[in-house]
């Protein structure tokens, strides 16, 4: 056996997997720990064989960043190895997630605890972009949250580093109810402040508890936009209106205060939330100076990650974990990584391009097609 | 803004970028563990190929004359040009040569050419880079362009080279730290930068960046940062403008406890003296020399159709047989291969039964 293989060898026999927790069409996910110190871990296996250009560039992308980035914010990428036409990325364990948080109607989220998690949303995406990195697929079930409540970023299968100007990138990024408007307009040159409208998005989400710009299609997306926050103005938005897919509205809508909707929401908040939704991208907040945003220095302060809001599936789940430790039940089938409730609605990307620029489900669908937006 | 605030984590003393990346952790190394490096390995893969040679005609190896570190060396030095031309004929970014150049440079840190030869490695380690560096091109496009070169050529070796990587993808460039000081040192009022500047600007990266691809045949990126690499080729084209933009961020970096002393400037010249004297393609004669001795040298296991190839395809075959059976039997023989069959799982697109013989 060469050097190489061997040192492959020697890094599976760290990692046990345990048993299957999810699957997409491309990855299966397995549960499992690290053999020396029994610290539980995520195992996704993607298939590579049947990818006929080799190493699929999501998965290169997930592993070219996460091997680079350390930070308590964002996922860690414990190891890579290799087994026959598999590649198996050992991740951090983390068992929910931010859409399913949402979606638990038992939970109530203190403005307290909204706080928690947009701080370290923002500690995450700024530690990206301060690596030049950006995520393009910021959403709630992005977002995972460890036992102890750390919240962290997830998915760079979408990721890249931020273009030299002049340099085109794509446009087909982001899911739908996310994406920023420049992004819907088709502007091919773009930099960090589209992952700083998700985080908007994701803010707004977190505080309605349903998701806040939810378009039906592309097309509608804007519209849904600007009837939320009024059609953009040529002063507010220099130029947009030359971007290659702008067409003139039918209609014009006025701007309302984000205060009519947020009705409980205080000053700071929406203030910080309308600096994140600002439709000139270059105006747009960063995420350097989010986290310098009165908000986060306001009474009341963020709650300690430990105290935040947690899923009971999720609760149950530790405990049954933690009893199956104890009598090593291998019977036991509750859901490990990041299962979601039976039936919950995926946020997925539609268009073909996406399905093309995404080829293998990075984020692993535990309720299979469940209904898209 | 103010300064105190508690959040991005208050990291005691800033810590470049540069020293969180895989690259400065994992691939650094001094002149003499370079060195050591590369003869280990060399010494080891001769030890196993003598052995294999050994195991099947006793006395074959007596009369081999194996490849030392030097002369591996050299052949992939020639390699790193080939994948130049490469990347010339398909019009590849920068990056991606960089960064293909980098792969197989590090690939034969972990390997021997004795194993597996540069110009296949070459074509597999540009493939993949154009796949890190977000350039990608359909494995089609890109063997029909290469001659004699199947798909497979290319896919079988990816894993390995990925592995050897450690899975590592992301480099760091000095073509990109050179681009930046061209672009900072022309906003600056460095007093020896000529009126007109802006002009002969790009003539001057031009030529810096000819230095900067020489000093992709030499070391120089196992052992200096990308930044110094290409402040050294700076200091070839324009020494007197490297030397005050040097000065300049001193100046600047005045408060801070990183003083850039005579360490750097040190470091530039060995820099630059790497660059004139080992920056250059090998001769063309003694690699031929190297390649055909290669010939003779190489693991036996891996000729296609050897005896000791087959004997180890033989071997793998007859393991991945016993674990076959091993699976028969543990999913229980005798059953009625028609009963129970309706309680199976429907075939998914991911065989996820098929896993935990990974082995």
């Amino acid at each position: 056996m060469d050097a190489v293989e061997r040192e492959n060898a020697d890094r599976q026999k760290r990692w046990a997997k345990e048993q299957k927790v999810g699957e997409g069409t491309y990855a299966v996910v397995y549960r499992g720990r690290e053999v020396a110190t029994n610290r539980k871990i995520a195992i996704k296996k993607i298939k590579v064989g049947q990818f006929k250009d080799g190493l699929d560039m999501s998965a290169i992308r997930e592993v070219k960043y996460l091997r680079e980035l350390k930070h308590q914010n964002v996922i860690e990428l414990l190891d890579v190895f290799s087994s026959k036409t598999n590649l198996n990325l050992v991740l951090e364990f983390l068992d929910s997630d931010l859409e399913m948080i949402i979606k638990d109607r038992s939970l109530v989220f203190l403005p307290a605890d909204i706080k928690s998690w947009m701080a370290m949303t923002f500690r995450g995406l700024e530690f990206c972009h301060r690596n030049h990195i950006l995520h393009r697929d910021l959403k709630p079930n992005n977002l995972l949250t460890a036992a102890d409540g750390q919240l962290k970023l997830a998915d760079f299968g979408l990721a890249r580093d931020f273009a030299d100007p002049g340099h085109k990138m794509t446009c087909q990024v982001i899911t739908r109810w996310y994406r920023p408007p420049e992004l819907l307009l088709n502007a091919r040159y773009y930099g960090s402040a589209v992952d700083i409208w998700s985080v908007g998005c994701i803010f707004a989400e977190l505080m309605l508890r349903i998701p806040y710009l939810a378009g039906d299609s592309d097309i509608n997306q804007l519209d849904t936009i600007f009837r939320a926050l009024g059609t953009p103005t040529e002063q507010e938005w220099p130029g947009h209106t030359k971007l290659p897919n702008w067409h003139q509205p039918s209609t014009t809508y006025p701007k309302t205060p984000l205060r009519d909707l947020f009705t409980a929401a205080s000053a700071d908040a929406l203030n910080l939330l309308g600096k994140c939704l600002v439709y000139e991208p270059r105006k747009r907040i960063s995420a350097l100076e989010a986290l310098k945003h009165p908000y986060f220095f306001a009474i009341p302060f963020p709650s300690h990650p430990s105290k935040l809001p947690k899923c009971a599936a999720q609760v149950a789940v530790r405990a049954a974990e933690d009893a199956e430790q104890a009598n090593i039940d291998q019977n036991s089938t509750g859901p490990g990584v990041r299962a979601a409730e039976p039936g919950s609605r995926k946020r997925k990307l539609n268009s073909p391009e996406e399905f093309r620029a995404r080829s293998i489900a990075r984020r692993l669908d535990f309720a299979k097609q469940a209904n898209s937006p | 803004m103010s300064v105190d605030s508690p959040s991005p984590a208050p990291a005691p003393p800033k810590k470049p970028l540069y020293e969180a990346s895989t690259q400065f952790k994992h691939w650094r190394y001094s002149q003499e563990s370079l060195a050591d490096v590369r003869s280990k390995l060399n010494e080891a893969a001769v030890a196993v190929i003598r052995q294999t040679f050994e195991a099947y005609e006793p006395g074959s190896s007596s009369n081999v004359s194996f490849l030392n570190a030097n002369e591996e060396h050299l052949l992939v030095t020639f390699y790193v040009t080939r994948i130049t031309q490469l990347c010339g004929h398909f019009r590849f970014p920068e990056e991606v040569e960089a960064t293909a150049a980098t792969y197989l440079k590090r690939f034969y840190l972990k390997n021997t050419v004795m194993d597996w030869h540069p110009k296949n490695v070459m074509l597999t380690a540009l493939f993949l880079a154009t796949k890190t560096t977000n350039n990608p091109i359909s494995l089609e496009a890109y063997t029909h362009n290469i001659p004699n070169t199947s798909p497979s050529d290319v896919l079988d070796l990816e894993f390995l080279i990925a592995q050897s990587l450690g899975f590592e993808f992301a480099v760091w460039h000095a073509h990109r730290a050179l681009w930046g000081i061209c672009l900072t040192s022309a906003l600056q009022q460095l007093p020896s930068i000529p009126p007109d500047y802006a002009k002969s600007q790009s003539s001057v990266y031009d030529t810096a960046l000819n230095h900067v691809r020489a000093s992709r045949l030499t070391d120089a990126e196992f052992l200096y940062t990308p930044s110094q690499i290409a402040l050294a080729a700076f200091s070839l084209t324009a020494p007197e403008i490297a030397q005050q933009w040097l000065e300049s961020k001193q100046t600047l970096s005045e408060s801070s406890p990183t003083k850039i002393g005579s360490g750097v400037l040190g470091s530039i010249e060995t820099i630059k003296s790497i660059i004139i004297n080992a920056g250059q393609r090998p001769e063309t004669e003694a690699v031929r020399e190297v390649d055909r001795r290669l010939r003779l040298c190489k693991n036996p296991e891996k000729v296609v159709g050897s005896k000791a190839y087959l004997a180890r395809k033989a071997e793998e075959e007859k393991k991945a047989e016993e674990r076959r059976s091993r699976k028969v039997a543990s999913t229980g023989e005798g059953v009625d291969p028609f009963g129970d069959e309706l309680d199976q799982p429907k075939p998914s697109l991911v065989d996820y039964d098929d896993d935990d013989d990974d082995d």
